[in-house]
């Protein structure tokens, strides 16, 4: 009886699963339908109107949004496809093309097209058309030897998968160990393994996934989603199947191990600084930022002004912040692959012809326009604020204020960094289109240390909380003062414009609770409590008198 | 069936007035305004409702000489130690710390993010010549349809250069008779079946033309604003998480469909530092495209935008 009951809860579970959402709308509800001339016109339309734009008119990812993107867009000529539950080297199955078509990849420009998660997406029956008119672009698809699921070459997910649980966690960071997944991916899974870039097999250079981050797992973050994709390899890529080397229950605990490691972000918008004492630390390692609140910054491509770009390395910064009576200081972390600390400034891009109106486009091409490759820019961060405080919610614009409404900035550079010198730079922008104006050299006050360790910056940027200089923001506790960030990543080649940035956020240096609400609290509780004594006083007096008068 | 006490009544009214404002407003403004976070009802109002329940129960308890008697009893019971010793203890300790706790939750600063509300559709500098702008592709001039006729007729269609370089290397690809057959769309084919016969009526030529200037625009927007406002026009692109502003869902019926053509278009062209101090111009993160892209590109772009997220724009007054 107990069995039966068991293998029900299980069966609930598994179903439960499936039934998530997210994965359901990616299982179609009924094989691909028969690919008519009809059914694959019908796609080849969609295809124009929705899809030719990246993945080209002949299917080679060569549309006329591709050369911006990285990821680039699949060239499906080749029938090459990363993403696939099928043994590697193999086509995918129908229902891959469906997930991912579906789904699409997260992270990438490749987005949902489910009409279930997205108003004007396209019906199941419209995703199987375009499937088919894909299928068409690659003769391998018509090979009947060649089809996976006719060869057996379809892999499927443990039918009792272990549970996710610390133990079944701990057995996977030890397959981690003996897969030797670090030497790519980096012990902390940061994608930090390589001393340089490796290439695809078409020789463009790729970046190692930083596992930690989920929201750039581009065919999902789930516990299944990375199980399949060790056991299936990523084809084209240096990611291999790991079918061979790992039995099935190492495969699913390394993927448990894996989801550990996602990060989850912070949701909140200010910063609090904490109030210590006496002096404040320079030292990234230093514990007292192990007492602080952390807040995650989430940053985007710079697309607002020409040069734009879309490839953004630093996604996420973490900011912490601490005061005393006359200095703050400001701890940054990132996830950087590369310490990149040099900078040619001989190979900075000239943005001119994208800044034409008109011109062809104003992105930076992924490829070729700038190199994206090591020892050529620093990584560099920057923290902004408004110089002078808002009045109401009135603000510089985040993108480096506007000529009426300046923003102040401390910018850290690594190749300055590791050259000794003084690392942060105050400086002031009215708007974008002039380059950041450091602050004369008598005004410079930033101090602090930075160091790169196992693919992640850590930089303090510590300051007066209060400066003579009128062009500086000044820090007083108890008050909101809006902060965004910039960062560039050398190896992605980011400088000048061809950067990453947030939007506004906020720091606010805890104030101490003022003695005056201590004293409200106790003159509260004391009113009350004297008055509930006198009207107990007065009730037993009146009932006296009440006994007294029956 | 026992009657209730005038005091619980004062009571559960009070409890239930005070819930409703504070939990329960919040909760039904998520089902009312499906935003992903609740309204708040600001704490002066809950002050002015709790004030307003306190005189309504005290016109209720004082209106007879028994309703008071009736409201008094509980109390000075308990306090004559009706109750209990412990209760009346705990009571009279209760009070005075529930107010000390309200004091403090009054009087203690609070760390919360500024609010800053915003006017999403700002009017007071949208200037009226633009109220009355039309898409000049969404009805081109007779002169044009001739002109698209005669260029089809001589298989020498220009296109925009973005696009240009995938259908040359297409047309390599396939050798076709009519470049425009890599359309797949039903208005081309016809078109294209009517210039073979020698027969083109204008209203095919436009619906043709339309396909053509919906395909350039489509193609502009994948390359200038996919990359926030998404493959579907749903303001999820990839680069979208990164704001706090998030990028306008063109798929959500409060947005393209609520305004005039002329109002996407100075929109488009004066992005975010067009906007006027309510609507928040120093969150948004929506492009100057004047900067870059010249008017044919932008109302090219508007017309695909309409167009993949099937609305259509307000007709501007006077033109009804």
């Amino acid at each position: 009886m107990l069995d039966i009951l068991k293998t029900g809860i299980a069966a609930t579970v598994t179903a439960a699963i499936l039934a998530a959402p997210g994965l359901a709308s990616s299982v179609p509800g009924a094989p691909m339908p028969e690919a008519t001339e009809e059914f694959v016109e019908a796609g080849r339309d969609i295809y124009i109107q929705r899809c030719s734009f990246c993945h080209g008119l002949l299917g080679d990812g060569e549309g006329p949004a591709a050369k911006y993107l990285d990821p680039r867009p699949r060239d499906f000529t080749l029938g090459t496809f990363k993403f696939r539950t099928t043994e590697s080297g193999e086509l995918p199955t129908d229902s891959d093309l469906f997930r991912t078509v579906s789904r699409g990849l997260v992270g990438t420009a490749m987005q949902s097209f489910d009409s279930d998660l997205i108003k004007n997406g396209l019906t199941e029956e419209e995703r199987w058309q375009v499937i088919a008119y894909i299928k068409t672009f690659a003769f391998e698809f018509e090979e009947p030897d060649l089809d996976p699921v006719a060869n057996g070459k379809v892999l499927s997910v443990p039918a009792n998968p272990a549970p996710y649980n610390e133990e079944t966690i701990a057995r996977g960071a030890k397959v981690f160990e003996k897969a030797k997944c670090w030497s790519c991916h980096g012990m902390t899974g940061r994608g930090d393994g390589n001393k340089e870039f490796r290439e695809d097999d078409w020789g463009f250079q790729i970046r190692i996934r930083n596992v930690t981050h989920p929201w750039k797992i581009k065919a999902g973050s789930e516990v299944e989603d990375i199980y399949m994709r060790f056991t299936s390899g990523i084809s084209g890529t240096p990611m291999p199947s790991f079918v061979k080397s790992l039995d099935e229950a190492e495969r699913w605990d390394l993927a448990n191990y894996i989801k550990s490691l996602q990060h989850d972000l912070t949701a909140h918008q200010a910063l609090t600084a904490k109030l210590v004492d006496g002096e404040l630390s320079e030292d990234p390692a230093d514990a007292i930022w192990d007492q602080t609140q952390p807040m995650d910054v989430r940053l985007t491509g710079q697309v607002i002004g020409a040069p734009r770009w879309q490839n953004p390395s630093v996604e996420m910064v973490t900011v912490r912040a601490v005061f005393n009576d006359t200095d703050i200081a400001f701890k940054l972390t990132w996830d950087d692959p590369f310490e990149d600390i040099v900078h040619d400034e001989a190979q900075e891009f000239d943005p001119v012809e994208l800044t034409q109106v008109g011109g062809f486009n104003s992105y930076v091409e992924a490829i070729g326009m700038i190199t994206r490759d090591l020892e050529t820019f620093r990584d560099s961060v920057a923290l902004q604020f408004p110089v002078k405080p808002p009045s109401g919610t009135k603000k510089p614009h985040f993108f480096r204020g506007s000529s009426s409404d300046q923003v102040y900035l401390m910018v850290w550079k690594a190749d300055k960094h590791a050259a000794g010198e003084r690392a942060t730079d105050e400086g002031n922008a009215r708007g974008w289109r002039q380059a950041i104006k450091p602050q004369a050299e008598d005004a410079q006050q930033v101090t602090g240390k930075a160091v790169w360790d196992q693919g992640r910056w850590s930089v303090i940027m510590k300051r007066p909380l209060v400066t003579g200089d009128k062009s500086d923001v000044q820090f007083e506790p108890g008050i909101f003062i809006p902060m965004s960030l910039n960062a560039w990543d050398g190896s992605n080649g980011e400088h000048g414009l061809i950067m990453s940035l947030s939007t506004w956020y906020f720091v606010v240096l805890e104030a101490p609770t003022p003695k005056k609400v201590y004293v409200y609290t106790l003159l509260a509780f004391l009113i009350f409590g004297a008055l509930g004594l006198w009207l107990a006083r007065k009730a037993l007096a009146s009932r006296n008198e009440d006994e007294a008068g029956t | 069936m026992r009657r209730i006490g005038t005091f619980p009544i004062v009571v559960i009214v009070l409890v239930a007035i005070y819930a409703a404002t504070k939990w329960g407003i919040p909760a039904f403004s998520r089902e009312v305004t499906a935003l992903p976070f609740p309204l708040p009802v600001p704490r002066t109002l809950m002050l002015f409702y709790m004030t307003l329940a306190v005189v309504a129960m005290f016109l209720m308890v004082t209106f007879s000489e028994e309703g008071m008697q009736d409201f008094l009893r509980p109390i000075k019971k308990l306090l004559r130690g009706g109750y209990g010793q412990i209760a009346r203890a705990l009571v009279l300790l209760a009070v005075p710390a529930i107010a000390a706790w309200q004091t403090y939750e009054m009087t203690v600063p609070r760390v919360e993010v500024p609010l800053s509300l915003r006017i999403q559709h700002p009017s007071s500098n949208f200037p009226v010549s633009s109220e009355s702008l039309e898409n000049p592709f969404n009805h081109p001039s007779d002169a044009d349809i001739d002109a698209f006729i005669e260029q089809a007729r001589a298989n020498e269609i220009e296109f925009i250069a973005q696009v240009q370089g995938d259908i040359d290397l297409w047309a390599d690809e396939w050798d076709p008779d009519h470049i425009l057959e890599f359309f797949a769309a039903e208005p081309v084919k016809k078109f294209l079946a009517e210039l073979e016969e020698d027969n083109v009526s204008h209203a095919t030529a436009e619906a043709a033309l339309m396909e053509k200037n919906l395909f350039e625009g489509r193609a502009l927007y994948a390359m200038n604003c996919r990359a926030c406002h998404g493959d579907s026009v749903a303001g999820d692109g990839p680069m979208a998480d990164g704001f706090k502003l998030r990028p306008i869902n063109f798929t959500d019926n409060g947005t393209i469909e609520t305004i005039v053509e002329g109002y996407t278009f100075w929109r488009v062209t004066n992005g975010g530092p067009g906007l006027p101090t309510e609507a928040t111009p120093w969150d948004s993160a929506m492009p100057e495209w004047k900067l870059s892209l010249t008017e044919e590109q932008r109302w090219k772009i508007i017309l695909a935008e309409y167009n993949l997220a099937q609305k259509t724009p307000r007709i501007p007054e006077g033109h009804e």
